[in-house]
């Protein structure tokens, strides 16, 4: 309990910490979003005065402190581009993001089982053909992925639209069709490696002696599996779905753009392009805390279920 | 069984390293020499894999291409290693407030989107080829030094540490010489895997326009390059999308073999 | 054995499950299919690649918020396709004899789309905007100095000096007309008096517009333009007939078949900027050399598969005021290159910064780079992000080459101004006496033809002295639903949804 208040709080250092270093690497690099937003149509000086009357010549570190001050009492700054409070944006973007990442990671939990299998029959035609589809699919890019379903599949069958996205309160269906390739092309890059962890780690527990005790005292071998190895093979991917969830985000911005979807990833990436600072912000602290919620719970729940395992094996 | 995937695995490999090692001393064209009469001009005897929008030798690109994708491959992952390593490793035996921070830290930055850290490099240090390498780099360290810091703590408490601990071994001395033979092996397998990956996240960096810059090629730049005729010269993409494919699975299939070696020798072990 | 059955029963429950899934989802498709079909109709769908830069056109450049916000406001005057001013929301006007002062009569039947009525008072306001310290122009308006409001339907624009392009600055989208006091609300939610009017704006999704009643009746009520940023992902749209009009390119056209395709030509300039404070570069002879290597003709075919017009100076074909300067140093590599050796600078090397951003002239900048090798100058390419070129090409001037293209305006003097040798916009680093003259006599030319003589002088000098490589003026390329006609775009980037309709 004690671990658990320790991590939470430092973890809530390490966000502040991250935000500041996007500040001060926002205020480092070249471009702001006074000059971006005229481009080449006005001058030098016009950008500078601008800059000014926008309050943007201040320090950056009173720049820093009344954002920071702002954000903990939960007040983000309005978009630059948009002129509309980052709150909003984030809160309308979200469900699409969310949607497409859930509906990404229960198809590659789908894809597990096919792992399972694998695993059971090490070596034979369906591991075969399984992880041959698995080994090309993990090598593909991702864009390249999404391109071909876009113009091969999408262009093709009107059940799934090219681009844009259907809210679920609109229509279960046509929500669950405009994200089904998106994610489909995000669970690609997921699968093979959730497939290889579940896969070694069964083959691990399925040598081990008490399986052999399972078979001597004649338990079912189906009930044997489900209750040893599985398990097993289920809690493994808990390691490093942080990690895949960080590396989703990348794949996020990558398909949002090629499907059109009013996602957070895209968000994101057109908000370093025009250098909106205080939608950078605080999408990257939001990013950050939610990547860093779900790696403290997965590690917690690790724990748990590792305890409860030991206990019951010895 | 495992030997032919073995076997497939060098053979696939063996495309790009030889194509790229030619690449050194001899390419059919200059990668830049431009015949903009002769664009798209599909497969034919001056051009073996034909020719892109300006007319320049897929081949020839291709071949530099291969050269990039290994060395950026191998170069960052091994940055990210040595860094992710030596970081793992000191949040593994460290007391526990700096073990802490440095968990933290790890933390922090796998959940930084990557690719706005990469955006930032872009802009910052500008030319493709290093910020490329360097935002390859920080994508890899905090999966090897996640990586390390559950390896040893897995080790920590085993007889021969301990054993090394109670002669009054020096910490930098047991990693040296007990924890590293052992956790090596199995970075090594995440490394060939690693780079797989690396060669992704470069073709994915490219398609937003923040890899490797033109007149150079790589896999990325010259897939993103043809994506934009994906409608008018669907063909245009084949060449390199192919050969990187062929690159990543035998970088993909020699990491599974070693690994599954590995889990081999480790259960012989048990 | 048993349980490779258990196995088996699981695949084949998987299977069948999906594929009732796969089933049922088609015949409910048909259905909406149907239901689709008769919809589009009175709807039309504009792809776009990026959301608008905010609504306010009084806080924005960026030609993405004009093609949105020209069919939500009105301006006082507005320019045709053939580049005349005439009325708008300004039912007449007239400009003193001594050129300084601009009358305007204003339409008394105008209503705002939350109801109130259009005056003079919000001509005042949205001017006093324009020219306010955070808005973009304000140098471009300077040079009013009084704006008198005479009645509800009479307002006076005071300059210092007389003008020539003073009329056009109030037919540009820039110089739109926004409610009094309608204050910074505007980036979000926008009240105007045009043709349309914004329901809602999803970023990065869509936005979507409703025709205003009492407007011209006929037009297309409900039009939404949808935010693509993949082109593939817009062309496969198009021709599946998601999408009723977008923007394309060349090499497409050959792909779209018997879609109906629209050419415009545009007054925007596209060329490769040189730093004439660059010790090379500074020698006029070079820059000629440079001029002559490059083979504008191929460059516009291998870039823009043929579809612009060729330049020779900083002015668009289309513009009043344009003189053939295309052959003051025609393509010569052999000439180049006899002139780089005896200037003895063979085997320089410079710099060429390219916008990643846009990668037509990432690609315009790369053939440049091997032509210019072939003359015995080596190029060394740098492509940096679109933010990090406007400070460092744009703003510090930290370039020796550069490719970039140039918004197209009404009047030249706009487009020229830049070249005046005090300029801060002037990134060149261009000096050149005669120009500063004539770029001083042409603001307060009043006689048309004097002034054309002006420009044209202006444009011979600068295809003389290269400044700049004038690569060429785009054509834009429109594919649109055949159904669809009336569709006109203005030579500034704009183009009017109220005129479209779609066959009977």
């Amino acid at each position: 309990m004690k671990e658990i208040i320790r991590r939470i709080v430092s973890s809530i250092v390490l966000i502040i910490v991250v935000s500041f270093i996007t500040f001060f690497m926002l205020m480092m690099i070249p471009g702001d979003a006074v000059e971006i937003s005229l481009g080449t149509e006005a001058t030098p000086e016009r950008v500078r005065e601008l800059r000014a009357a926008l309050g943007m010549d201040a320090p950056w570190y009173t720049q820093y402190l009344s954002w920071l001050t702002h954000a903990i009492t939960g007040d983000f700054g309005v978009s630059f581009t948009y002129g509309e409070t980052v709150t909003s944006l984030l809160t309308s973007r979200l469900p699409v993001t969310l949607s497409l990442m859930v509906m990404a990671i229960i198809i590659a939990v789908l894809a597990l089982t096919i792992g399972v299998f694998a695993a059971l029959k090490q070596n034979k035609t369906f591991d075969i053909i399984a992880r041959t589809l698995m080994q090309i699919g993990d090598a593909m890019p991702q864009f390249w992925i999404a391109l071909i379903f876009l113009v091969y599949i999408s262009a093709q069958f009107d059940v799934f639209p090219i681009s844009g996205f259907t809210p679920f309160t609109e229509s279960v269906y046509g929500g669950f069709m405009s994200l089904l390739l998106p994610a489909l092309v995000l669970a690609f890059g997921m699968i093979a490696t959730l497939i290889r962890i579940v896969r070694s780690s069964m083959l691990h527990s399925l040598k081990q002696d008490y399986m052999l005790m399972t078979r001597v005292s004649g338990m079912n071998p189906v009930v044997a599996i489900i209750k040893y190895p599985l398990r097993d093979a289920l809690i493994a991917p808990l390691t490093v779905i942080g990690i895949q969830i960080a590396g989703l985000i990348s794949g996020v911005i990558v398909v949002e753009s090629i499907f059109s979807l009013p996602g957070v990833g895209r968000l994101l990436f057109s908000a370093v392009l025009k250098r909106d600072l205080f939608l950078i912000l605080g999408l990257v602290s939001f990013i950050v805390t939610s990547v860093i919620i779900i790696t403290l719970i997965t590690d917690i729940l690790y724990i748990l279920l590792n305890k409860r395992m030991r206990r019951e094996e010895s | 069984m495992r030997k032919y995937v073995f076997i497939l695995s060098v053979i696939l490999l063996l495309i790009p390293l030889s194509l790229g090692i030619v690449s050194f001393f001899y390419t059919p064209y200059p990668i830049t020499e431009m015949d903009i009469d002769n664009r798209f001009s599909g497969i034919s005897k001056a051009h073996l894999l034909g020719t892109d929008q300006f007319g320049r030798d897929l081949l020839s690109r291709l071949m530099v291409a291969s050269r990039y994708a290994l060395l950026l491959g191998t170069v960052s992952v091994t940055l990210g290693l040595c860094a992710g390593a030596f970081i793992g490793v000191i949040s593994a035996l460290s007391n526990k407030w700096i073990s802490m921070i440095f968990l933290r830290f790890i933390d922090g930055m796998l959940a930084f989107p990557g690719i706005v850290l990469a955006m930032m490099f872009v802009v910052v240090f500008g030319d493709g080829l290093y910020s490329t390498l360097i935002a390859i780099a920080i994508f890899m360290i905090p999966i090897f030094a996640r990586l390390t810091y559950s390896l040893i703590k897995e080790q920590q408490h085993a007889l021969y540490i301990v054993a090394a601990k109670s002669m009054g071994l020096s910490t930098p001395r047991i990693v040296w010489r007990h924890y590293l033979p052992v956790i090596l092996p199995r970075l090594v397998t995440q490394f060939s895997a690693s780079i797989g990956s690396a060669i992704l996240i470069e073709s994915a960096l490219s398609y937003l326009g923040l890899g490797v810059v033109p007149p150079n090629a790589s896999f990325g730049l010259m897939l993103k390059e043809a994506q934009s005729f994906m409608l008018s010269y669907p063909y245009l993409i084949l060449p390199s999308g192919i050969l990187l494919v062929i690159t990543v699975l035998g970088l993909n299939l020699m990491g599974d073999t070693l690994n599954d070696r590995l889990m081999k020798l480790g259960d012989t072990h048990d | 054995m048993k349980n490779k059955f258990g196995v088996l029963f699981v695949a084949l429950m998987l299977t069948f499950v999906l594929s009732a899934c796969g089933k049922g989802s088609e015949e409910v498709e048909d259905l909406l299919k149907e239901n689709k079909t008769e919809e589009t109709k009175d709807g039309l769908k504009v792809a776009i690649s990026v959301d608008p830069d905010g609504l306010d056109p009084h806080r924005t450049t960026a030609s993405s918020t004009f093609v949105i916000t020209n069919n939500i406001y009105d301006t006082l005057v507005k320019v045709t396709e053939d580049g005349e001013i005439v009325p708008s929301l300004a039912s007449s006007y007239e400009q003193s004899e001594d050129g300084k002062t601009l009358t305007f009569h204003l339409r008394d039947d105008v209503k705002f789309h939350d109801g109130t009525k259009f005056t003079a008072k919000d001509v005042a306001y949205s001017f006093e905007r324009i020219r306010d310290d955070l808005g973009p122009r304000k140098d471009n308006y300077q040079y009013i100095t009084e704006v008198n409001v005479i009645d509800d339907y009479t307002i006076d624009f005071k300059a210092e000096a007389p003008s020539a392009s003073f009329i056009s600055d109030f037919a540009y989208p820039w110089a739109a007309i926004v409610k009094d006091g309608s204050g910074d609300d505007l980036k979000k939610s926008p009240v105007g008096t045009g043709p349309y009017r914004l329901v809602n704006w999803t970023p990065q999704d869509n936005i979507v517009l409703e025709g205003v009643e009492h407007y011209n009746k006929g037009a297309i009520k409900n039009v939404e333009f949808k935010i693509m940023p993949d082109s593939t992902a817009q062309v496969t749209s198009f021709k599946k007939g998601d999408i009723d009009l977008i923007e394309t390119t060349g090499d497409v056209v050959e792909t779209l078949g018997d879609a109906k395709i629209i050419e415009i030509d545009n007054n925007s300039v596209q060329l490769m900027a040189m730093n004439l404070e660059n010790e090379h570069l500074k020698d006029e002879k070079l820059r000629q050399a440079i001029n002559m290597a490059v083979d504008k003709e191929e460059l516009i075919n291998a870039v823009w598969w043929g579809y612009g017009k060729e330049i020779g100076s900083h002015y668009p074909p289309v513009l009043k005021g344009y003189v053939d300067t295309t052959n003051t140093y025609p393509y010569d590599v052999d000439k180049a290159k006899q002139l780089v050796k005896e200037l003895g600078r063979e085997g320089i090397t410079l710099n060429m910064k390219l916008p990643t951003d846009y990668p037509n002239y990432v690609a315009a900048g790369q053939i440049i780079a091997e032509k210019l090798e072939a003359i015995g100058i080596h190029v060394k390419i740098e492509t940096i992000e679109w933010g990090t070129w406007l400070t460092d090409v744009y703003g510090n001037r930290d370039y020796d080459l550069t490719v970039v293209g140039h918004t197209g305006r009404i009047d030249g003097y706009d487009l020229l101004e830049k070249y005046g040798s005090t300029r801060s916009d002037n990134y060149f680093n261009y000096k050149n006496a005669e120009v500063d003259n004539l770029l001083s006599s042409i603001k307060v030319e009043l006689d048309d033809d004097t002034r054309m003589d002006m420009y044209k002088r202006v444009q011979t000098i600068l295809a003389e002295e290269v400044p700049a490589v004038y690569i060429q003026a785009p054509t834009r390329i429109y594919a649109i639903n055949e159904d669809l006609e009336g569709f006109t775009s203005y030579p500034i980037d704009v183009f009017e949804l109220k005129d479209l309709k779609f066959k009977e």
